[in-house]
């Protein structure tokens, strides 16, 4: 029976994050939650998979208390557990440590995995990070950014979409992957297991000392990653004028959005090449 | 006590609201205009239980608790009233008495189709002469040897013209004025049941609302709901449950029209400000925002006490009556916010505005619900 492991994230529901400006983290507390998108994505295509070979699908996430919610919601999808590893020595822990702690909860509570599931990015933070840190952390081969996936005997044969062309691939179990939120439409929950994910199935709750960490290795204090700054993008409108003549007013508007002209039309920009032909 | 919400009720009303918003959304404005009923929807949310929320494990049913329900009906229905109404019907007025009175050969024969949602239920009483005075219905069955035959004319049925299981209340003679009704299950394609035109309506005009005839309709006498004579206390049950289904359908109207509202205040510039920057605006928002947050409280104080085992006639009375006035006053001022755009089709608080109202009528007219608290209030000894 194939072993699945579905890592998720719980993130802010809202478009304007309550960020705390002093500290640059995102006040979680102030925010309803949701399982990330890639994450939905990426506990569907274990789904698939449980149909098509059979198997078992834990779900398993760190963070407060709340993100039950989303192992709760994994459940009533058609995972058969939840592990929720959450203690306020983890609080604050970067990309780096979330894969070092995850990897030491999936070691404890399903050491013979197959294949550990993560979704590509989360759409609070935007690493992609904690996916191709938990292969390197579990000592096992990884790919990030599957589009589909199917599986042969112990082999996963993957495609994934790299510029403009698509990549197959193929790795033996175990592995871990990420999945981007193109190919697999997550389901949706019953309400018969919505009720059975709230009154027949229990989620595991799992401390620093459960998983024998120690806190110095976990949590904020474990994090090397210092975040300088953060905020929420600002769009403004600006009335610019420039004066001049033709070929300086022509010069002056390369000068400032020739970046962004390169980036619509496709073409690279040269304001000197310009100044050539010009010249001619 | 405790106000907040236990995570199962949040994540329901998560799901619920995906969903809705999700698969239902971009169809209503459609379905309104065209009065169309959904099949499309229903076939996506079969699978799903919708349609078995009060049936029990055993018949395929989902058996959610009654704030469950209630958030169920409330977020459907701030996407569509229709659809809610749909759901809520079919649910708690439709399956629910077969539940509750059904014998156990009439539960395993109708309920498993019904909780799949194969067949839509539906219940008629109201008639041209007979409404809030249930008393008053002419629709009379008679058994003759091993059938009962049914004559009579019901109107404005809810899900009329799509129910595949439906239950009919109608006089069956006995010398006991509480004991002159009777509740029958009849089946679409018994010969002799026929469905009318389907209504035209001011709103929830995707629900299919029709007549329905029956002409020496015959139905076997295991048709027969529960006993002989019991068609009062059948339909008086139901109708305290489907209270608190269209208490949530009108909380769910106002909610929407209330979030329509706050983002329309804030959008709508005049005289280069943001209209939610005047106090009158401010004013109606606030007022909103209470009545939706009072009759919310009502609604799952009279769940709560259904699932706890107490009475809830009164309860889910009270919460009746105020959630669907507060839906007419909620949508009334979402229109005003709104000015000449919430008259305008383009803007969907014009759609609750419509829908909103039919929520005083059915089920039991506002004044039918302050009849059933004002008993129970002086019931009371003093």
């Amino acid at each position: 029976m194939f072993k699945f492991i579905v890592c998720m994230k719980q993130v802010p529901m809202v478009s304007e994050l309550p960020w705390d400006s002093r500290t640059g983290r995102l006040q979680r507390e102030l925010a309803e939650g949701m399982m990330n998108p890639a994450c939905k994505h990426a506990l569907e295509a274990a789904l698939q998979l449980k149909h098509r070979h059979g198997g078992r699908i834990t779900a398993i996430t760190m963070g407060p208390p709340m993100a039950e919610e989303i192992l709760r919601e994994a459940v009533a999808m058609g995972a058969d557990r939840g592990v929720l590893l959450t203690d306020p020595h983890m609080a604050g822990a970067d990309t780096l440590v979330t894969s070092h702690t995850l990897a030491r909860a999936i070691e404890k509570e399903c050491p013979d995995f197959d294949l550990v599931f993560c979704g590509c990015h989360t759409s609070d933070s935007e690493t992609a990070q904690v996916g191709p840190q938990l292969a390197e952390e579990l000592g096992v081969a990884g790919v990030a950014y599957v589009e589909q996936l199917e599986l042969n005997g112990r082999t996963v044969r993957m495609q994934r979409e790299s510029d403009d062309f698509l990549e197959t691939l193929e790795m033996d179990l175990p592995g871990v992957l990420t999945l981007t939120p193109h190919y697999y439409v997550p389901r949706y929950a019953s309400l018969v297991g919505l009720q059975d994910a709230f009154e027949q199935v229990g989620v595991d709750l799992l401390s620093a000392d459960d998983l024998k960490l120690s806190a110095k290795e976990i949590g904020i204090k474990a994090s090397p990653t210092r975040i300088l700054n953060v905020f929420s993008p600002v769009a403004g409108k600006t009335n610019i004028t420039i004066k001049g003549s033709a070929k300086k007013v022509v010069d002056e508007l390369f000068n400032r959005f020739g970046d962004q002209l390169s980036g619509a039309i496709g073409k690279d920009f040269k304001t000197h090449d310009h100044d050539e032909q010009i010249n001619e | 006590m405790d106000f907040n919400p236990c995570m199962k009720h949040k994540v329901v009303r998560k799901f619920v609201r995906d969903f809705s918003e999700t698969e239902i959304a971009p169809l209503v404005y459609d379905l309104d205009r065209e009065a169309r009923f959904p099949w499309e929807i229903i076939e996506k949310m079969r699978p799903l239980n919708f349609f078995g929320l009060q049936v029990p494990r055993a018949y395929g049913g989902a058996e959610v608790d009654s704030i469950s329900y209630a958030i169920i009906i409330e977020e459907l229905s701030r996407v569509s009233a229709a659809i809610g109404l749909c759901v809520s019907v079919h649910n708690s007025v439709g399956a629910y008495p077969l539940v509750k009175f059904g014998t156990a050969s009439q539960k395993k024969r109708f309920l498993p189709p019904l909780a799949r949602g194969e067949q839509i239920g539906a219940f008629c009483l109201t008639e041209a002469n007979a409404g809030s005075d249930a008393g008053g219905v002419e629709t009379h069955a008679a058994l003759i040897e091993d059938h009962y035959v049914i004559n009579g004319t019901k109107i404005f049925v809810t899900n009329g013209g799509v129910c595949g299981t439906t239950l009919i209340f109608a006089k069956t003679p006995a010398e006991d004025r509480r004991k002159q009704n009777s509740v029958f299950i009849v089946e679409q394609g018994t010969p002799g049941f026929s469905v009318g035109e389907i209504e035209d309506l001011c709103g929830m005009r995707a629900n299919p609302v029709s007549s329905l005839f029956f002409e020496d309709c015959r139905v076997p006498k295991e048709n027969l709901l529960g006993h002989l004579g019991d068609g009062l206390k059948i339909g008086l049950d139901a109708l305290d449950t489907g209270r608190i289904g269209i208490a949530a359908q009108a909380l769910g109207i106002a909610q929407a029209a209330l979030d329509a509202s706050v983002k329309y205040a804030k959008e709508r510039q005049q005289f280069r400000k943001p209209i939610s920057s005047f106090q009158t605006i401010q004013n109606y928002l606030a007022d909103m925002a209470t009545e939706v947050d009072a009759g919310r409280l009502l609604l799952y104080r009279a769940a709560a006490y259904k699932d706890s085992g107490r009475p809830f006639g009164a309860e889910a009375a009270k919460a009746k009556l105020f959630c669907s006035k507060l839906a007419t006053r909620v949508t009334n001022l979402a229109v005003q916010i709104h000015g000449g755009y919430g008259y305008s089709k383009e803007y969907d608080v014009e759609r609750y505005f419509r829908d909103a109202k039919v929520t005083e009528i059915y089920e039991g007219t506002s004044e039918v619900q302050q009849m059933v608290i004002a008993r129970h209030l002086l019931a009371e000894p003093t």
